[in-house]
């Protein structure tokens, strides 16, 4: 009895003091922005016909659905094409901005807004990677996911220094991008910009507050204990975001895996045969003819996608089998990215993935990339950068995942 | 295939109800260290390596009156966690005796945000190319009018993916999805159910228009007066290391025809 309240009391302080995963929130941030960037970017001359007044999903045909099922989307407020641009661009940019980490917990907020904007606008445009993007949008703001990696934490090393030197730090953007966002928020409520449930707008609002309260908090409380309480709290919602998210990959995982345990192609085995004919489903018809060519490799493949699929979230309880589904799953979905084009399905489901790689190689390759960084930018005439101090890594490197 | 699709054919009625992630306001204090207007002077730097040593972190920290809010804090994010999965698990699950009884429970907090379905390829991959065809009467400024032939839009799709990295979701979703849209919401005689069953054909009829005059079907200045679809289903060919055969003959579905607007033949599809 004893030892069990030890062990509950010391997961409590686990849960509460940090916020744990630095580098697989961040690696998730940088993952679902950069899919998001990218289909933004890939479809920016499609963009009228997907979600604007182009659409042959007509503005007044979005509005009637969404009278019935209370989506969020801003593209309701007004169906002129100035509003949707801007929309688009919001949503550009701030895809942009939570990948450097500027402003992060901000900019996942207005990330998840233009996901969610966009997506709701023509809900049949999308396909299961947006379904994938739709959902880790709103889980990623609960989130500390620009603690590594990011601009903020960039910002926040170089004031720490200055304060070190007993300088003063001032920050004037943060207020100032505080104060813009709440007069947006009083205009949209205020002219019923948000044509929805209530449930979004409401976390729009209370994320806002909070932004706020850290503020003054930070600012004018006497105590400290004010300013860790809500730590404490960001550290809570953090680590509940994380496993949220966890558990949606093994759900989406567990589900793909049992049906098809079901389906009498997977059965016997012809399964991964199929998708490569269809015309929507193949820019490289020779290409699928090959692979499919022998019998028994399909047969190959069509059990071990089944069997890799079904056993993912059981092999979480070893991370030896778990670092090498998971290197298996990637590789599939990267196949499967060129085999199906489908290339946008497959990075959310990447990034999804990559919520479970180990710390030690996370940290590995943000060393390849700081190297990666320095030779470029001394090839380009400057001296050369430093290797990135590695105090982290004592352990010799052997290949692959280990953590 | 709907191997892909978000599955939204089932929002039908739903409303939100709860937002899961958002327990009631004082929970909802995320970590804003690192993009905090200003951040306190001494908080613990977010950037730094986890694990460093930091005095006085976490709930040791506090004193027993804030623990309370911090430990309240604790069971109302563990509840929201717990019943969230719990939720989210119940809707990709199969009809089973909890759903039969709470799917309404259930419907209102899913809908219209966390819906999701993950039967990608299951039970079965789809086994049949289906491709949506149209053909329109052409009134042309003569007054006389003309009947083109059946041209296949979803071969032009096809056309389209074909050696392409990056297909755009016009090319591979938009028709595709509309017209599983289209047979998930009318009956076997075709006829619409509901407003979805209305939005459909709207839906559907507007991206056939848009397609034609794009492809040039008009002519110089003709305008489609009416316009009929028709759905081909082909089975693929089993492999040819297969001892199965199947029919290769296609397998039509054919709309009535169904006049234009006005609006929608210029391409005015607000």
């Amino acid at each position: 009895m004893n030892r069990f309240t030890l062990s509950v009391s010391a997961a409590i302080a686990r849960v509460t003091e940090s916020a744990l995963g630095p580098y697989q929130s961040a690696m998730i941030r940088i993952g679902f922005s950069a899919t998001w960037l990218l289909f933004l970017l890939r479809e920016f001359i499609h963009r009228g016909e997907l979600y604007g007044p182009d659409s042959p999903w007509g503005w007044e045909l979005a509005r009637q659905l969404i009278d019935t099922n209370g989506a969020f989307t801003l593209l309701l407020w007004s169906d002129g094409r100035g509003w949707f641009e801007a929309v688009y661009g919001l949503a550009l940019l701030s895809s942009a901005a939570l990948l450097v980490g500027w402003r992060t917990r901000t900019m996942s907020v207005l990330f998840m807004v233009g996901v969610l904007s966009l997506q709701n606008r023509s809900v049949f445009m999308g396909d299961g990677g947006d379904n994938v993007v739709h959902l880790m949008a709103i889980y990623l703001v609960f989130t500390r996911c620009g603690r590594v990696w990011s601009l903020d934490a960039r910002r926040e090393r170089r004031a720490a220094e200055a304060r070190a030197r007993g300088e003063r730090v001032t920050d004037a953007v943060g207020p100032v991008l505080w104060g813009v966002l709440g007069f947006a928020l009083v205009v949209l409520t205020a002219t019923g910009g948000f044509h929805s449930a209530w449930t979004v707008p409401a976390l729009l609002w209370a994320v806002w507050s909070c932004l706020g309260l850290w503020w003054v908090v930070g600012r004018r409380a006497r105590s400290a204990e004010p300013r860790i309480l809500l730590d404490v709290i960001g550290n809570i919602l953090h680590n509940s975001a994380l496993v949220v998210i966890m558990a949606e990959a093994c759900l989406i995982y567990a589900t793909a895996g049992w049906y098809k345990v079901q389906g009498s192609r997977w059965q016997d085995g012809t399964a991964v045969y199929y998708p490569l004919q269809l015309d929507y489903f193949s820019p490289w018809p020779l290409l699928g003819d090959l692979l499919t060519s022998s019998g028994t490799m399909v047969l190959l493949v069509t059990y071990g996608t089944v069997i890799v699929q079904v056993a993912f979230p059981f092999t979480l309880f070893n991370r030896r089998v778990k670092n090498v589904l998971l290197a298996v799953m990637m590789l599939e979905h990267a196949a499967i990215a060129v085999i199906l084009g489908l290339p946008f399905f497959s990075l959310a489901m990447i990034a999804t993935d990559a919520v479970f790689l180990p710390t030690s190689f996370l940290r590995r390759l943000g060393r390849w990339a700081a190297r990666a960084r320095a030779r470029l930018f001394s090839r380009e005439g400057r001296a050369t950068v430093p290797e990135p101090r590695a105090p982290e890594n004592p352990r010799p490197s052997h290949v692959g995942f280990e953590a | 295939m709907d191997a892909y699709d978000s599955g939204s054919d089932a929002t039908q009625g739903a409303k939100a109800a709860q937002e899961p992630q958002a327990p009631p306001a004082p929970a909802v204090l995320p970590g804003m260290a690192v993009d905090s207007p200003a951040t306190p002077v001494d908080s613990p730097a977010p950037g730094a390596p986890p694990g460093s040593p930091e005095p006085r972190t976490g709930v040791a920290a506090l004193s027993p009156r804030y623990q309370i809010g911090a430990a309240l804090a604790l069971a109302v994010v563990a509840v929201a966690v717990c019943v969230h999965l719990g939720m989210v698990f119940l809707h990709v699950a199969p009809s089973n005796t909890v759903t039969k009884t709470h799917g309404e429970a259930i419907d209102d907090w899913i809908y219209p945000e966390f819906e999701q379905n993950w039967k990608l390829f299951a039970p079965n991959p789809l086994q049949q190319n289906i491709a949506v065809q149209v053909r329109a009467q052409i009134r042309t400024p003569d007054g006389s009018s003309r009947t083109t032939g059946w041209y296949d839009l979803s071969a032009q799709d096809g056309r389209d993916i074909d050696g392409n990295p990056v297909p755009s979701h016009t090319q591979q979703n938009e028709l595709r999805r509309a017209w599983d849209f289209f047979t998930a919401s009318h009956d076997s005689d075709n006829r619409a159910v509901g407003l979805r069953g209305t939005l459909s054909e709207t839906y559907l009829r507007r991206i056939v228009v848009l397609r034609l005059e794009r492809g040039g079907a008009t002519g110089a200045d003709g305008v489609v007066e009416r316009v009929q679809v028709r759905s081909s289903s082909t089975n693929v060919d089993p492999p040819d290391w297969s001892t199965e055969k199947v029919s290769s003959q296609a397998v039509y579905r054919v709309l009535s025809w169904w006049s234009v607007l006005p609006g929608e033949a210029e391409g005015d599809v607000k």
